[in-house]
């Protein structure tokens, strides 16, 4: 009923700008909360100078980049160096087209959709999007004329293309629980299984985040780009804009592969036990929280758990990181696949 | 006619590559030329040097008690026992016998300075590995043990807390109650330290197997120290050549078995709780008396030259002093710095390795540029 | 391998222990200290800056011989009393290099007065300025009021009185110093 140019050009327009919005400052407050939190595991505070318990540090931190000088060096591929930031950062946020946080609801008699698209392949869309940021690292690397970075982002990218191996095939094993590839569709399988995913594949779940951790380059994967490793790898040469392009791309990597494990394995925006506890959420001490909430909580936990890692643990060495990828997490996750193909055969008949 | 053959795909080149002066994980100004293949390293060349100050000329010119602050800063992670290796030469020489109490102190300050120097070794290790939170968490202990030096001698740092004959001051009010209060506490930080790194599977990927020396490499480079333990030689100033009294204390001395990296870092966290084992019994028996021998107000030297070692936190810290009849000044000082005679290992233990495990094993051999460069 | 190897290899105990140590602080006491609010304060034996008061010095320049650096530069001139006909000497010069100074306390330990006319147990440590060779460099007026130093609050500058004999410059009270050199034991 509503009007068409409604519902097909303005509402998308403002869910876009909004979620555009919302995420790049969530990203830039990402940078302060993982300082913040690291730093309480380090028995110190983090940044608290600036503003108030440290909350406009980011802000500063986006002043200093835009006025850093922005060098190019002498023999680079000037344009390639120029591309390379862009083909990192724009498929991380392209992704976010399809991502569902929440349940439909109304505004002013319109229907307001918490997904700007539902596409029927939207774990498939995902997947390719997110690897054209691989060519952004090789690129940068190669085009920054500096030897060092063409190594490091020639060892960045293969390590992101061998962690997404034993990654599809976790994402497989909940495409068979689930039966759909559109994310809101994994999302409503949950709720109609009445459990969320990661219980009966907690494997897969142990797989997924692993390569998650892996195709962000953090700890303890974070070897291409550690100072014990020849400066910095492939964003060595970059300064300014397109170093906080590569920073924030980054962790905005991050929040896709959290949103991600917390869509296919958690529930996304289910609380716990929707099914059993339904009295519960439905009471009127609870039903005021909207499902957003629930999404949010659970991807600032995995968030945590990412700032966790990287407190706690060493880095593995370049061929080592290799080999836990393909000897380990490949097999494993092969029988990942066969364990809950047979699993779903069994109960669903 | 030239036969100019076009580069093909199968030939090696290598690499020279600088792990430059400048680098965040060379701790300090040691610059080591890299010979590379691909990624494998197949020469490494250490290059010192950048932290050269004259310091054993500058002992040459002025008087003994003065070239004490001198010492504190050669291996300026570790104080005391620099100083108490040039006391200990010079008492040597001399033929002075410290009182117990003062052997005792010295004892006590030696043990705690190794403590520190094994905090600092921890800490720049893991973040090299890559595990950052072990450097604040030790940080937080040493600075417990430098408020301890702070109490007693007024600095944290370059300590000037030995006298040629004994000790300066006397232990003020109450620092034997704090120094216990450490020493109780200590073991319980250790643990926790372990708990972070030696059972950590990929601690344990990243340093065993890497940077092994055989025994036999180990006495024929002239190795001392963790280093020499960790690859099975049971030798340790303090029990083979005991000064100041360590003859009456019980301790043991960690050996490792394999030579790697792995066992280098065992045989210090067992070292660190021997030192605490040390200090224990060196509170309970801490005898009364005086803390310093009398010794003339201008010190004046036989004709002679002497060789005297202790066991810094490093290695076998020895200075060969050479001094003339009546003179006030040594006419020749000769430090043997632990890691000089430590660093020389280098190319042979990384020859093949990564270049990753490069900062693994000059992280394992603790060298202080101060110390090497002097 | 056999099926508890397998295990302990893929449910990494180890790694969970680890997480629970650097999760465990996350709930601690932290130790940062808020300086410039809060300043830790230093013991009494700290070397800090340095006081130096020309009433009690007797001009004999052990200091300077002490001095590893020499950074101590003396310089003195005879006085004549018209009324006494009585020759004094007077110090006309007592300058320390500070920048090069390595606080080291052999300059206190040589001064043979009781109470040292030169002492460096005064808890201050700050005395950064911008300029460095104009600086820190310290005539003898500025030894004594310490102009440009910033003392620990509670010491006071020598022109202020303080004493050597307590690092912090409070009047001399009737306890005895803690910093006792004589060799008996005082704990």
């Amino acid at each position: 009923m509503t009007d068409p140019l409604i519902r097909y050009v303005v509402v998308p327009l403002a869910q876009t700008v909004v979620i555009l919005l919302v995420l790049l400052g969530i990203v830039a407050y990402l940078t302060l909360a993982e300082r913040k939190v690291l730093a309480w595991m380090q028995v110190r505070i983090g940044p608290n100078r600036v503003g108030p318990r440290g909350l406009l540090q980011p802000i500063a931190d986006v002043f200093k980049l835009f006025a850093k000088e922005d060098l190019v060096p002498a023999k680079a591929e000037r344009f390639v160096f120029l591309l390379a930031p862009i083909l990192i950062f724009v498929p991380s946020f392209l992704v976010w087209a399809v991502i569902p946080f929440g349940e439909t609801f109304t505004v002013a008699g319109v229907p307001v959709t918490s997904f700007i698209a539902d596409i029927n392949i939207a774990i498939l869309f995902v997947l390719g999007v997110s690897s054209i940021a691989i060519y952004g690292i090789i690129l940068g690397g190669w085009a920054s004329n500096n030897k060092f970075s063409l190594m490091g982002g020639l060892r960045s990218a293969a390590q992101l293309v061998s962690y997404e191996v034993p990654l599809g095939f976790a994402v497989v094993s909940v495409l068979l629980m689930s039966g759909t590839l559109s994310l809101v569709g994994i999302v409503e399988a949950q709720r109609d299984a009445g459990i969320w995913f990661f219980i009966p594949g907690i494997l897969g779940f142990g797989i997924y985040f692993i390569c998650g951790v892996a195709e962000t380059n953090r700890n303890p994967f974070d070897l291409p780009e550690a100072e014990s490793e020849l400066v910095g790898g492939f964003h060595t040469e970059y300064s300014g804009m397109k170093f906080a392009f590569f920073f924030l791309a980054e962790y905005m990597n991050m929040l896709v592969v959290s949103s991600l494990a917390v869509i296919l394995f958690f529930g996304g925006w289910l609380p716990p036990f929707p099914n059993l506890l339904a009295g519960l959420w439905q009471s009127p001490l609870l039903s005021w929280i909207p499902p957003f909430i629930w999404y949010l909580i659970k991807v600032m936990i995995f968030i945590f758990v990412y700032i966790w890692f990287r407190g706690t643990f060493p880095r593995y060495r370049f061929d080592q990181l290799m080999a836990v990828g393909w000897k380990w997490l490949l097999p494993l996750s092969l029988a990942n696949v066969l364990l809950v193909g047979i699993g779903v055969l069994v109960l669903k008949g | 006619m030239t036969d100019q053959r076009l580069p093909s795909l199968f030939d090696v080149e290598e690499m020279e590559l600088s792990f430059g002066p400048q680098h965040p994980a060379t701790h300090g100004v040691l610059r080591v030329q890299l010979k590379l293949d691909g990624e494998k390293i197949v020469d490494a060349k250490p290059i010192i040097g950048y932290l050269h100050r004259g310091t054993e000329k500058l002992f040459e010119t002025m008087p003994f008690p003065q070239c004490i602050p001198h010492t504190d800063r050669m291996d300026y992670v570790a104080a005391a026992t620099n100083n108490q290796g040039f006391c200990v030469a010079m008492e040597k020489l001399l033929g002075i016998t410290i009182p117990p109490r003062a052997a005792y102190i010295r004892m006590m300050l030696a043990e705690l300075q190794r403590l520190a120097s094994h905090l600092v070794w921890l800490a720049t290790h893991a973040i090299d590995i890559g595990a950052i939170t072990p450097f604040f968490y030790t940080f937080r202990e040493r600075d417990a043990i430098l408020d301890l030096f702070e109490e007693y001698c007024g600095a944290r740092l370059t300590l000037n807390t030995m006298k040629i004959g004994g000790v300066p001051f006397e232990l003020p009010a109450g620092w034997t109650e704090r120094c216990s209060a450490l020493v109780d506490g200590f073991p319980a930080h250790i643990d926790e330290y372990e708990e972070l790194l030696t059972n950590n599977r990929i601690w344990k990927k990243r340093t065993i197997g890497i940077g092994v020396v055989s025994p036999e490499d180990a006495i024929d480079w002239g190795l001392t120290g963790p280093p020499l333990r960790g690859s099975g030689v049971r030798w340790d100033i303090r029990k083979v050549f005991p000064y100041d009294r360590y003859d009456e204390i019980d301790f043991e001395i960690p050996i490792g078995k394999n030579g790697d990296t792995y066992d280098r870092y065992l045989v210090r966290m067992v070292e660190m709780r021997q030192s605490v084992r040390i200090l224990r019994q060196c509170l309970d028996r801490l005898p009364a008396g005086p803390v310093i021998a009398k010794i003339p107000k201008v010190l004046r030297a036989r004709d002679g030259m002497v060789y005297g070692s202790v066991e810094a936190p490093k290695g076998e810290l020895g200075y060969f002093i050479v001094t003339t009849d009546k003179a006030t000044e040594p006419y020749r000082c000769r430090v043997r710095p632990p890691s000089f005679v430590n660093l020389q290992l280098l190319p042979d233990m990384v020859r093949g390795h990564l270049v990753a495990d490069l900062v693994a094993v000059i992280g394992t051999l603790d060298i202080v540029l101060g110390e090497i460069d002097r | 391998m056999r099926l508890t190897d397998f295990l302990s290899r893929l449910i990494p105990v180890d790694l969970f222990k680890g997480l629970a140590v650097t999760g465990g602080y996350l709930l601690k006491r932290k130790e940062t200290v808020q300086y410039p609010e809060k300043r830790l304060e230093p013991t009494d034996r700290f070397r800090g800056m340095f006081g130096y008061d020309s009433e009690r010095c007797i001009d004999c320049a052990l200091c300077a011989k002490a001095c590893p650096i020499e950074i101590i530069y003396l310089a003195d001139k005879v006085e004549i009393n018209p009324e006494t006909k009585k020759k004094k000497k007077v110090i006309t010069r007592y300058d320390i290099d500070v920048k090069r100074c390595m606080f080291c306390g052999l300059c206190e330990e040589a001064c043979p007065t009781e109470p040292p006319s030169i002492w460096l147990t005064s808890k201050t440590y700050e005395g950064a300025v911008y300029e460095r060779n104009d600086g820190l460099y310290f005539d003898k007026q500025r030894l004594f009021t310490w102009q440009g130093v910033q003392p620990f609050p509670g010491v006071r500058s020598p022109a202020e009185g303080q004493d050597p004999k307590d690092p912090m410059g409070r009047r001399p009270t009737s306890e005895p110093a803690t910093n006792d050199a004589s060799g008996e034991p005082t704990s």
